[in-house]
């Protein structure tokens, strides 16, 4: 969620529209079933579809404003349709011209038609392009507001003290004591298992806070640690897979196999760690409730806020201002509902906002995982068996995504879910950083092993010939590997290669240069917001691949801060070689599809260079 | 609670806060100063960045009671400083959460006589978290307005 899109829908409509780029600007929309995005049936920023999705129903819209327009001139200056020009936001007529504003009124009176006529491609005025991001001078300037920066007239604020561990609740706590405190209007348990606090400053809730004395449950975690889960996460595949699939005869097949690598892949679990932490401000006052919400998903905001206050659908207001990061978090709705139950008990306006602390607690991570992975075959590969051991997201679906790039004859796909009591949730590009980190990596892993070229094996088995073509385009603008490693994926529609040199200097890994090539399919709209995703994918990726690792102790978050979870910082970002790419195929998205292949880019650099596995994110080598 | 005047932004500001309340609270809470922002609260990740007396300061790691220099936040910084310009023109932020205190440390580099060089300044900022990753365009912005 950088908030691109504020852009790149903008100015699909106004393209359309005919309609000046300096004189447009975007406000979010409230949560309504109008702005629902058509195919997921709900507005949700998420799964990198905001264009793929939109770009039609946003195309209309311009293109049925713009056929308004002329037909209220065309009434109000009585002159037939067909002899308007409109342009730049003006109708021309007669040698003359006047604003589009000046034809609202009566455009107000007519229907809008359904099936507009759409621009030819060599009409459009800004697709293609990169006119300037709409929302970043209000962002240098101090005038952008954020969820956190919501005010409200007598605002109360909040705080929600979390427990320990995962898996449990608040029984009883201090509360005599804590309403006794300065500034401190009400406390209670939240249905979170949190304990709030609301007080007239944030900062009196802190003071409050270190007073606190919580009795909490029992958690199912007590005693765990990292090692003791990827332990846990291991045995799950002693027993019975959640599902198995298969294909070909892979049974029969391993034991002609003359060629073979099993390997197991160890990944933590990954804290989102947006800027802003979770915040947001209710307001309820016993007939209708506002939420100031920085919140990905407006339908959810709006659900849990219904299901709290049981009010009619009308009294409910949901705004979104901008957001401080999203990467997935925002989207769960439970701060939205904490907020509300907040407000709810004081019928005042509420501000919580979680501390860093309190935000990492609160869970919702990228699952941990343990992946098996066997490549088996003869001269090139032809088996592949998968084991994931995870905790499901989407039905469990989002476990074996991603898991089709190669052409395999024989394939065994087998899940091991995972319930446990620490919460899981999307993390930009949900499974496809694990599944792509296993499957890319155990690919060198084999090509070494039996003298392969890395770059020739994956053309050997992948699937179609984008793949190929796109892969073949980043091998020549590369040149020589040389101690290079190639990772492949595609996922959200989207191809991407990447190709990273590595290397070691002492104990630290040191990216010099990645390249990342990317087939977004048919529609580049907006070539500077495309890039800029991949900028940051590249930058999240290498994150995740050098530093991220969410270290739980005794059942609940070990890493509280940025000081033990690692981030990648500027002076760690190599050099970048972004090649965006278009090709026939349908729109693909481009804010997660590049995250996944940096890692595996990078571990089989390692590889080649210094021959080092890596079995274990982050790489660390010893 | 105390009573103190603070210089903010070339503003006397009288406001009452508590002895134990950093000074990032009082500035974003109590004056509204908005683009001073929350991210770690313990310094490590520069979203709330301000310069006071001309060095660059993580209000969330000092009270404002012991605060009695002339504090500067983002919005009080010339729109048209050459820093604002140099952000806008390489289309810096996403998200934009933590892009002011970026811009504030970037700022006081300036301030800095002799001028630092671009890489002291991109080693002065990676003390400063960007979770968007927009470090690419941050370094070339940077090397806009700094000697190499």
């Amino acid at each position: 969620m950088g908030q691109g899109v504020f852009t790149g829908l903008a100015m699909v409509v106004a393209d359309e529209l005919d309609f000046p780029w300096e004189r447009v600007f975007v406000s979010s929309a409230p949560a309504s079933s109008t702005y629902f995005d058509p195919k997921m049936g709900l507005q949700l920023t998420g799964g990198s579809t905001s264009l793929k999705h939109m770009l039609e129903p946003m195309r209309k819209l311009g293109a049925s404003l713009k056929d308004l327009i002329a037909h209220a001139a065309s009434i109000d200056l009585s002159i037939p349709k067909d002899s308007l020009t409109l342009k730049d936001g003006k109708v021309f007529y007669k040698n003359q011209s006047a604003p589009y504003g000046r034809f609202i009124k009566t455009a107000m009176t007519l229907r809008p038609s359904q099936e507009p006529k759409l621009k030819k491609e060599s009409e459009f005025i800004y697709i293609g392009k990169s006119p300037p991001r709409l929302d970043i001078p209000p962002k240098v300037k101090a005038e952008a507001t954020f969820g956190i920066d919501a005010k409200a007239e007598n605002l109360l604020y909040a705080i929600a003290e979390r427990p320990p561990r995962f898996g449990s609740k608040a029984l009883e706590f201090n509360r005599s004591h804590i309403l006794k405190l300065p500034e401190v209007e009400e406390a209670f348990i939240l249905s979170s298992g949190a304990v709030g606090i609301i007080a007239r400053s944030f900062w009196a809730c802190q003071i409050a806070r270190k007073e606190l004395k919580v009795v909490w449950s029992e958690s199912s975690l007590k005693g765990m640690d990292n090692a003791e889960l990827y332990e846990l996460f291991l045995k799950r595949m002693d027993k019975e897979p959640s599902k198995s699939t298969s294909s070909g005869s892979p049974q029969t097949y391993i034991k002609k196999a003359t060629t073979k690598i099993e390997e197991t892949f160890f990944q933590p679990y990954l804290y989102h760690a947006t800027i802003e932490p979770m915040t947001c401000l209710a307001s309820f006052d016993g007939r209708s409730c506002l939420v100031v919400a920085p919140t990905q998903s407006q339908t959810w905001a709006f659900d849990v806020t219904k299901n709290i206050t049981a009010l009619p659908d009308k009294n409910i207001e949901i705004q979104t201002p901008y957001l401080g990061g999203g990467f997935g978090r925002k989207s769960h709705a439970g701060f939205v509902a904490e907020a509300v139950e907040l407000s709810k008990r004081v019928k005042k306006p509420v501000k919580l906002i979680y501390t860093r602390e309190d935000d990492v607690r609160s869970g919702f991570y990228r699952p941990l995982s343990v992946t098996k992975v066997l490549i088996a075959g003869d001269s090139i590969p032809r088996l592949l068996s998968f084991k994931i051991s995870t905790q499901p997201l989407m039905g469990g679906r989002a476990s074996t995504s991603g898991l089709d790039d190669y052409s395999f004859e024989h394939t065994l796909i087998e899940r091991y879910d995972v319930e446990l009591d620490i919460p899981v949730w999307f993390w930009r590009s949900v499974g496809h950083t694990h599944n792509a980190f296993s499957i890319e990596h155990a690919l060198d892993i084999y090509a070494q092993k039996f003298s392969q070229d890395p770059f020739k094996l994956r053309m050997a088995i992948l699937k179609d010939q984008r793949a190929k073509s796109l892969l073949e385009f980043a091998k020549e603008k590369w040149g020589k590997l040389d101690g290079a490693g190639i990772a492949y994926h595609s996922s959200f529609g989207s191809r991407v290669v990447a190709i990273a040199k590595a290397r070691l200097d002492k104990n630290s890994v040191i990216v010099e240069r990645i390249l990342v090539a990317i087939d977004i399919g048919k529609r580049l709209i907006h070539p500077d917001l495309v890039r800029q995703q991949v900028e940051g994918s590249v930058v999240m990726g290498l994150s995740l691949a050098l530093k991220e690792e969410l270290f739980i102790k005794d059942g609940g978050a070990l890493s509280l801060n940025f000081d033990s979870y690692g981030l990648l910082r500027i002076d760690e970002v190599p050099k970048l070689d972004i090649h965006i790419l278009t090709s026939d195929s349908p729109m693909g998205g481009v804010g997660e599809p590049v995250v996944p292949v940096i890692a595996p880019a990078v571990a089989n650099s390692l590889l080649w260079t210094y021959g080092i596995k890596t079995n274990k994110l982050p790489i660390k080598p010893s | 609670m105390l009573t103190k005047t603070l210089s903010v932004n070339s503003q006397k500001r009288q406001i009452r806060f508590y002895e134990s309340e950093p000074l990032l609270w009082v500035l974003r809470e109590r004056l509204n100063l908005k683009s001073v922002k929350f991210g770690c609260g313990v310094g490590l990740c520069g979203a709330c960045t301000v310069v006071i007396d001309g060095q660059p300061v993580r209000s969330c790691t000092i009270l404002a009671k012991d605060i009695n220099g002339n504090i500067l936040t983002l919005e009080g910084l010339d729109k048209s400083h050459p820093v604002i310009k140099s952000w806008i023109s390489f289309q810096v932020p996403q998200c934009g959460y933590c892009q002011s205190g970026f811009i504030m440390s970037v700022y006081a580099m300036t301030l800095k006589k002799p001028l630092p060089n671009a890489s002291e300044v991109l080693s002065f900022l990676s003390s400063h978290i960007c979770r968007c990753g927009t470090y690419e365009r941050i370094t070339k912005a940077v090397r806009s307005i700094f000697p190499e």
